[in-house]
């Protein structure tokens, strides 16, 4: 009997408590910072080691340099740059091996899309997803 | 003004006033419906520290449950192939029909009221009684054994559960010498029957619990446990009757608790400025709350303590609730 009114007085005090429940759909959901989310990259600092691509474990990126346009300087940038969400494990490897933080880890999580086709990123996408990213790694 | 129509000639007019005013309360009973079943799944989802319907309709998701039932009305009538079909279809009306007949009788406040008979007591427990063969019905037209099982679960149910709930209102009309309902509330002008027979009110709510088959008493339909009980292979409106049936119970058992325990539209002390309905509203308001707290603290109890407690420890209760009441009224109220 007694646990009865133990139980009643519980859930009624539930009824004034906050909720556990986010408006998410409705709100951006908040998410810790070192969430790993979709990579945002920087073009101007890569130097087309291709370390990235070694690591990735499911060889989901792709790219491509080509020659310094400016001749007297020595090395290459980058030309394309593509990673395929459909295989992507947002492992945060190719992040860790970048030696130059050309690529880093963000935030945003929200990959639903109506075709599979959309989920093929390219270079400019990525430069253009510099929302939520990571504050260590903030410019 | 009911009694003079009551004692006039039969007639087309007079037909068509009785069919408006069934129509009006049959519209507020299924606005009760609506919005008590939006109540109770926003207060279980505040008791579970989550927010509820919220979506249509507003952030209060007030329009949640005509949505629900429009997709019900909306939706194929399957009648299985090898079902009875005349009970199959039968079984739903005979659910749901007691359960609004039995509002007849029940005096919301000194005027709002339909049928004042002598018995009116009798008639509500008489015809609610009906409720149990339309789901016995429905749990055997369906040919199939597990709406069967269900059926003769919450047949059983019903059955075991109402004796209890009869002989715990005794008391109450020991105490009015009276079945007519308004009698009753009349004789609550200074004190609630509720503090008169406290046994006979717990026994009385705890049986009513088991008479609409809510948690804890959810067997019948138990929906994280069974496919559904008796209504398994009804779907769409019929099976929308159904829940229909069980929520105008909801109203109607809810009416008569407050109209035997709670006073009816007596006020409280001091307060008697505030008219006679809303009284009825608040009290009978509190009951349905206190119903939904029950289901969202309780779990269910197990079929081998339901029928045991009914019998074992219910029943033996409301006897006790006879004497005790029989001396609390000769000691007391001579």
């Amino acid at each position: 009997m007694l646990g009865l009114t133990k139980g009643l007085k519980y859930t009624l005090k539930n009824l004034t408590k906050q909720n556990v429940t986010t408006k998410y759909p409705d709100a951006p959901l908040e998410l810790p910072d070192r969430f790993r989310g979709i990579q945002k990259f920087y073009p101007e600092k890569c130097i087309v080691c291709n370390q990235c691509a070694a690591i990735c474990p499911t060889e989901c990126i792709q790219l491509t340099g080509k020659k310094h346009p400016d001749p007297a300087k020595k090395g290459k940038i980058i030309d394309t740059y593509d990673i395929n969400f459909e295989i992507c494990i947002l492992c945060d490897l190719c992040t860790e091996v970048c030696p130059t933080e050309a690529i880093v880890m963000t935030n945003n999580f929200e990959l639903a899309e109506y075709s599979r086709d959309e989920l093929f990123k390219d270079m400019r996408w990525l430069d253009e997803n510099d929302a939520n990213i990571r504050k260590e790694n903030k410019v | 003004m009911i009694e003079h129509l009551l004692q006039s000639p039969p007639g087309w007019i007079h037909f068509l006033i009785f069919f408006c005013l069934g129509a009006i309360l049959l519209a507020i009973v299924l606005g009760f419906v609506t919005y008590a079943i939006l109540a109770e799944r926003k207060v279980l989802g505040f008791m579970q520290i989550r927010i509820g319907p919220n979506r249509i309709g507003g952030r209060f998701g007030l329009l949640q449950t005509v949505a629900d039932v429009f997709k019900l009305l909306i939706k194929e009538d399957i009648i299985p192939k090898l079902a009875d079909r005349p009970l199959f279809i039968l079984a739903p009306i005979l659910a749901f029909a007691p359960s609004f007949l039995v509002l007849a009788v029940m005096p919301f406040s000194e005027n709002v009221k339909f049928a004042d008979i002598g018995v009116g007591l009798l008639y509500y427990i008489a015809v609610s009684g009906i409720s149990a063969i339309g789901m016995l019905l429905g749990g055997w037209a369906s040919n199939n054994k597990y709406s069967l099982l269900g059926g003769m679960r919450s047949a059983a149910q019903m059955i075991s559960y109402e004796i209890p709930l009869v002989m715990s209102v005794i008391g109450v009309i020991l105490f009015t010498g009276s079945l007519n309902l308004t009698d009753i509330v009349e004789g609550q002008k200074h004190v609630a029957y509720m503090f008169l027979s406290p046994i006979g009110f717990i026994v009385f709510f705890i049986s009513s619990l088991a008479e609409l088959s809510r948690t804890p008493f959810d067997l019948p339909e138990a929906e994280s446990e069974l496919v559904a009980g008796y209504h398994v292979e009804y779907s769409g409106f019929r099976w929308a009757f159904f829940m229909l049936a069980e929520y105008v119970y909801l109203f109607a058992m809810a009416s008569l608790m407050t109209v035997l325990f709670l006073g009816g539209w007596n006020p409280i002390p001091f307060l008697g400025f505030i008219p006679g309905v809303i009284w009825f509203a608040l009290k009978f308001s509190l009951i349905v709350f206190i119903m939904i707290w029950i289901r969202g603290t309780f779990p269910r109890i197990r079929a081998d303590q339901l029928m045991e407690f009914a019998w074992k420890v219910l029943l033996p209760l409301a006897l006790l609730n006879i004497f005790v009441s029989a001396a609390v009224k000769e000691l007391f109220l001579k």
